[in-house]
């Protein structure tokens, strides 16, 4: 007897929760930026637990869209925060104020 | 329906003509040719004026319908379509506004402001934009297409208060268009629920499929459907007009405007909300006009007594005359709610008295400030001694204004409180009320008379003012000529309007007591 | 089990449009490097615009038909084509822009433009986007290059804050739509729009936990999806990354990353759930209710800011956002049964009428706007009548046509957005869509007050240089003429339905 699809979706939901309370309340870049990863984990554990559920390819094939993607994303991400850190000495979001608002 | 053809028809001609004058205007140049400008702006509108002529002289008075109509496909999808004509309601309307129009521009040759601030082209292509749009509203029978045109209204008035006024402009400037934009916009939402109800934006579709009960607009009681489309359009006309209380705007507008745009605001666009009474609220909605009738009606009056009281108090000269167009047009709404041949016919022939009579005013007193860079009142006096023929006409003007009989404003405003009296919907205390503004009338307009031209000419700067220019006596003669030809021929004017507004008041009465029957 | 698809049966024709673009970025990246001399980048956004051209003429030749490629996961069809439209011409107006802006603010690099197509090319896509996943990919590749962008300025603080904020907002946005489209996979077992279309009918007649899914699901997809186009309660990173990016960076995300979010968002609305929990006898989508709010609060929030803002850019970030709520009227109309077409039809036509409009209100606000980036208040504006009327009198239409006066592009869009709020019996909305339009007035007619009637030394507008003043030209003739002559538009628009959309 295999674990539940339930048990899966209940626990990519559980990551997804942890992922986006940790963009909201974290406020170093970069832990920001796994939180971000983390909500896209969730995702990819749902596909692949849906496709399974399904018997198709096509959830599986999702998740390899995410991660290339998510890959680019870093790619970016870090370039950015490289580049701020170069500039501000720190990787706050909170001293990001240059902007009013 | 007859088939309206979609040839070129006169009423176009007319209406592009400023936009011709227009694009001339924009090919001179500011520094070198400013005369050219001037006058290509003027030779435009007196041949917009001669278009209008043409049309009322091959107008015939026996039809009610739209004449002189062209019909043409515009956005088909949307059921759109670019449809103008003239009748008997719109024809005196259209001929005003090309008749105040040379005049406007031909006192902005002499108005100091304009050499102060420049922008000379910017003024006159502002002045032309204006007269094509106003003359739009009143030749567009399309819902959108006349919605356009009465938009566009907005933004070159807005400018000419706003660059050309005195030092409040930018208040008054920002104030006249936010008002007058959230009363249109209401209106938007009622032209855009007609339009899908209805299936057609054409004005004349919509009051036909009224009539034979293929368009309803459900009514039961003044809180229902059709209540509110009409009160839709009646807000935003009710703002322009203005009716009492949503008047406030107009003081500020008047008092700061330079004086073509006081006489073309208070000479024509206050009559575009009137008008678009008589024009669209009256027979698209009969059932809530009559419900309506008395509440406008008593807010008219309101207007009238409001309006005298106010003018009386006034130390300004413009605010005094400002004031004094509450009152006016007070008459003109409470005549279109007497719902019948006499009331509504005298509205149509006061709008354009009005027009006439308070555009002199306004010219007056702006020929008056040129002369001592003052409106208060209590700088003049005696000014009869020094400018004996300008105080004369201005005699005319004020005695017009107060409704001397033989004189144009008497006409309208005694033919709209027999049409109040005799109306099934208002009645004796309406016209008495109303009749107490005539009188309240007399007393503020020969207080102004009196304060400048009369008494002792006691203050020295007033001793050596400058006689009249030609070009100002060129502006003030016609507005006398019209006057006394009004006043003493009043059938010449109403003949021409009778058949339209004969069928109008069928078309409301008739609805209206089908509903009473049901 | 699987076999590999052979290149008839991708059938790639119809997608040559968003392909050759795609391609194109990829020959533009190497000609950059290896051909063009460094001091002369200007050709390099030549051959960018080149690059849109081929991509517009092909659009034109795929407009009018109705067609699938990549094995149904893209569809090319009028939405599609006229979106393209929308999003080539936005996308030409701001590489217009762009030119003389890189080199006076001295971040002229070649790969700008790469970047800005490549963003162009996941717009295209995502208006073709006929499967969750592709709607996906497209959404990063419109995304990505705009974060870059946005930083495009650094190492000025400003700018990389900017990108900053774009990038973490944008990312968190894609994680909730990724998994919103995880539990749709998981509610319906496919990713292909007009597939969940029929499985969520199935769904909604039977009930039970799927039900669940689907609900959570759809409501992630559009927070993902509101986060793209800035609607309340998803809006607060764009005044600030509007306000720090390179302003025509701004002018091109603000209307194009707005195309393509709403292209995305109409297509799965309209395509995928249009009966969503439509049960018997119901005329209206349950997203409609949600769809009504998020309107309404982006419409009052959105106006209503924007009266305070005293910096021209933020001021027209806030105003994106009020337009964000205009178009979401239309989004809202879609939902009531048989409103799609219509809807769909209009909020095109605003997103054509917006895109003139604002890209020429950024244009002149970058002729203002001075090197070192200051010259963005609203008091900059004093006098610009005196010093350049034309730029004066075009900044004036523009305004007015945001406002929605008559003749100006935006009254069409307005008009035609009202109509179809009204259409749907959402009376309430167009209400508060007319009400917020008159407060609308107030902010934008400041900016009118400041160039023609205050009194004030007058800004030369240096930065109104000769491609500048094509762009806001071009940006100026397309909002009159959609104002005055709307068939022109209207007779593409009328053409498009999102009913009728291929199954695989």
């Amino acid at each position: 007897m295999s674990v539940q699809i339930e048990a899966y979706v209940i626990l990519s939901a559980v990551l997804f929760i942890l992922g986006a309370m940790g963009v909201l309340l974290r406020r170093n870049a970069i832990l920001v930026f796994m939180s971000v990863e983390l909500m896209l984990n969730a995702a990819n554990l749902a596909l692949v637990a849906f496709a399974r559920q399904w018997n198709q390819m096509d959830g599986h094939i999702f998740v390899f869209f995410v991660m290339t993607v998510a890959a680019a994303e870093v790619a970016i991400g870090l370039a950015l925060i490289v580049a701020i850190f170069r500039t501000k000495q720190s990787i706050n979001l909170d001293e990001l104020h240059q902007l009013e608002g | 329906m007859p088939e309206v053809s979609s040839a070129v028809s006169l009423t176009s001609v007319m209406l592009f003509i400023p936009i011709v004058g227009l694009i001339i205007l924009l090919f001179l140049r500011e520094d070198t040719q400013r005369e050219a400008i001037k006058y290509s702006a003027l030779a435009t509108s007196l041949l917009t004026f001669a278009a209008s002529v043409l049309l009322w002289l091959g107008f015939n008075t026996s039809q009610p319908g739209l004449q002189f109509a062209q019909r043409g496909e515009w956005i088909t999808s949307l059921n759109i379509s670019y449809y103008v004509g003239v009748d008997g309601l719109s024809l005196l309307l259209v001929m005003l506004t090309t008749f105040i129009m040379p005049l406007a521009i031909l006192a902005s040759f002499r108005t100091g402001v304009l050499e102060e601030r420049g922008r000379q082209k910017l003024y006159y292509a502002f002045m032309l934009l204006l007269e094509f749009a106003m003359l739009g509203v009143f030749v567009a029978q399309d819902l959108f297409l006349f919605y356009i045109f009465w938009e566009v209204t907005l933004v070159p008035m807005y400018f000419l208060i706003g660059i050309w006024g005195a030092e409040q402009r930018i208040y008054a400037a920002v104030k006249f268009f936010l008002y007058t934009m959230a009363g249109s916009i209401l209106m938007l939402l009622a032209v855009l629920f007609v339009g899908t109800q209805a299936g057609t934006f054409a004005v004349p579709d919509i009051i036909a499929g009224v009539q034979n009960g293929t368009i309803n607009f459900p009514f039961d009681g003044i809180f229902s459907t059709q209540s509110f489309l009409f009160l839709g359009f009646l807000i935003a006309f009710a703002i322009k007009v203005p009716i009492w209380p949503l008047h406030s705007w107009l003081p500020d507008a008047h008092v700061q405007a330079p004086t073509a745009g006081s006489v073309i605001l208070a000479g024509v666009l206050l009559k575009l909300g009137t008008y678009g009474i008589v024009r669209f609220c009256l027979p698209m909605f009969p059932e809530a006009s009559v419900a309506w009738a008395p509440v406008v009606a008593a807010l008219a009056v309101i207007g009238i007594i409001y309006g005298a009281w106010v003018s009386y108090a006034q130390t300004d000269v413009k605010k005094l005359v400002a004031y004094s167009s509450v009152s006016h047009l007070g008459f003109v709404v409470l005549g279109i709610f007497a719902l019948n041949q006499q009331g509504i016919a005298g509205a149509i022939l006061q709008m354009v008295n009005h027009g006439i009579s308070t555009g002199g005013l306004f010219l007056m007193v702006g020929m008056l400030y040129e002369r001592r860079h003052t409106k208060a009142l209590n700088a003049f006096g005696g000014i009869w001694k020094v400018l004996p023929v300008f105080g004369g006409i201005s005699l005319v003007i004020t005695l017009s204004s107060m409704g001397l009989p033989g004189l144009n404003g008497f006409v309208g405003e005694f033919t709209i409180l027999l049409g109040s009296f005799g109306s099934q919907y208002l009645g004796f205390f309406f016209t008495l009320f109303a009749t107490i503004g005539v009188i309240l009338a007399a007393v503020y307009m020969l207080y102004m008379f009196q304060k400048v031209f009369m008494g002792e000419l006691d203050k020295e700067e007033n001793k050596n003012l400058p006689a009249l220019h030609w070009q100002e006596l060129a502006v003030l003669v016609p507005i006398v000529i019209l006057i006394f030809w009004i006043g003493l021929q009043p059938g010449v004017f109403f003949s021409s309007m009778d058949a339209s507004v004969n069928q109008l008041v069928t078309q409301v009465t008739d609805v209206a007591a089908s509903v009473a029957l049901r | 089990m699987f076999e590999i698809p052979t290149l008839e049966a991708l059938n790639l024709a119809p997608a040559l449009p968003a392909i050759s673009l795609a391609f194109g970025v990829c020959v533009l990246l190497l000609l950059d490097l290896l051909v063009v001399p460094k001091d002369r980048k200007e050709i390099t956004a030549w051959l960018a615009l080149a690059g849109i051209g081929v991509s517009f003429v092909l659009n034109l030749a795929v407009f009018n038909q109705t067609a699938d490629a990549f094995l149904g996961m893209f569809v090319a069809d009028q939405f599609s084509g006229f979106l393209n439209i929308v999003i080539l011409v936005g996308a030409a107006i701001s590489i217009l822009l762009s030119m003389d802006y890189l080199k006076r603010t001295q971040i002229e690099r070649g790969e700008y433009y790469s970047l800005m197509l490549m963003s162009v090319s996941g717009m295209m896509f995502m208006a073709s986007a006929n499967d969750l996943v592709m709607v996906f990919i497209a959404l990063e590749l419109l995304s990505i290059p705009l974060y870059v962008l946005a930083a495009f300025r650094a190492p000025e603080a400003k700018s990389e804050e900017s990108g900053m904020k774009y990038f973490i907002l944008g990312a968190f946005s894609s994680a909730f739509f990724v998994y919103g489209a995880a539990l749709i996979y998981g509610a319906t077992g496919t990713t292909n729009l007009p597939a969940i279309f029929q499985a969520v009918t199935a769904i909604v007649a039977a009930g039970g936990s799927p039900m669940f899914l689907l609900l959570v699901g759809a409501g992630l997809l559009l927070v993902g999806l509101g986060f793209k186009v800035a609607v309340v309660p998803f809006h607060m990173w764009t005044p600030d990354v509007y306000e720090g990016a390179p302003t025509p960076v701004t002018a091109f995300m603000s209307v194009g990353a707005k195309a393509g979010g709403f292209a995305a968002l109409l297509r799965i609305l309209a395509v995928a759930l249009p009966s969503f929990v439509l049960a018997d006898g119901q005329t209206t989508a349950a997203w409609q209710q949600l769809a009504w709010l998020v309107s309404a609060a982006t419409l009052i929030l959105g106006n209503i800011v924007a009266i305070a803002q005293s910096d021209i850019k933020r001021m027209l970030a806030y105003s994106s956002i009020a337009h964000a709520g205009y178009i979401f009227m239309a989004v809202a109309a879609a939902g009531t049964q048989g409103m799609a077409d219509a809807a769909v039809q209009a909020a095109l036509l605003y997103l054509l009428a917006y895109t003139f409009t604002n890209l020429g209100a950024f244009g002149v606000a970058m002729a203002v706007e001075k090197d070192d980036g200051a010259g963005t208040r609203l008091d900059d504006f004093i006098g610009l009548a005196k010093t350049r009327p034309d730029l004066a009198l075009m900044m004036a239409l523009f305004m007015l046509s945001l406002t929605g006066i008559p003749l100006t592009s935006g009254f069409l869009g307005k008009f035609v957005v009202f109509k179809a709020t009204l259409d749907a019996g959402l009376v309430p909305l167009a209400v508060i869509g007319v009400v917020t339009s008159v407060i609308s007035a107030f902010y934008y007619v400041r900016v009118i007050v400041n160039m023609y009637l205050r009194e004030g030394e007058g800004d030369p507008a240096a930065g109104a240089t000769r491609y500048v003043n094509w762009g806001v030209y071009a940006a100026a003739a397309g909002t009159l003429i959609m104002g005055v002559f709307p068939v022109v538009v209207t007779n593409l628009t009328d053409a498009v339905t999102l009913a009728a959309t291929v199954i695989r």
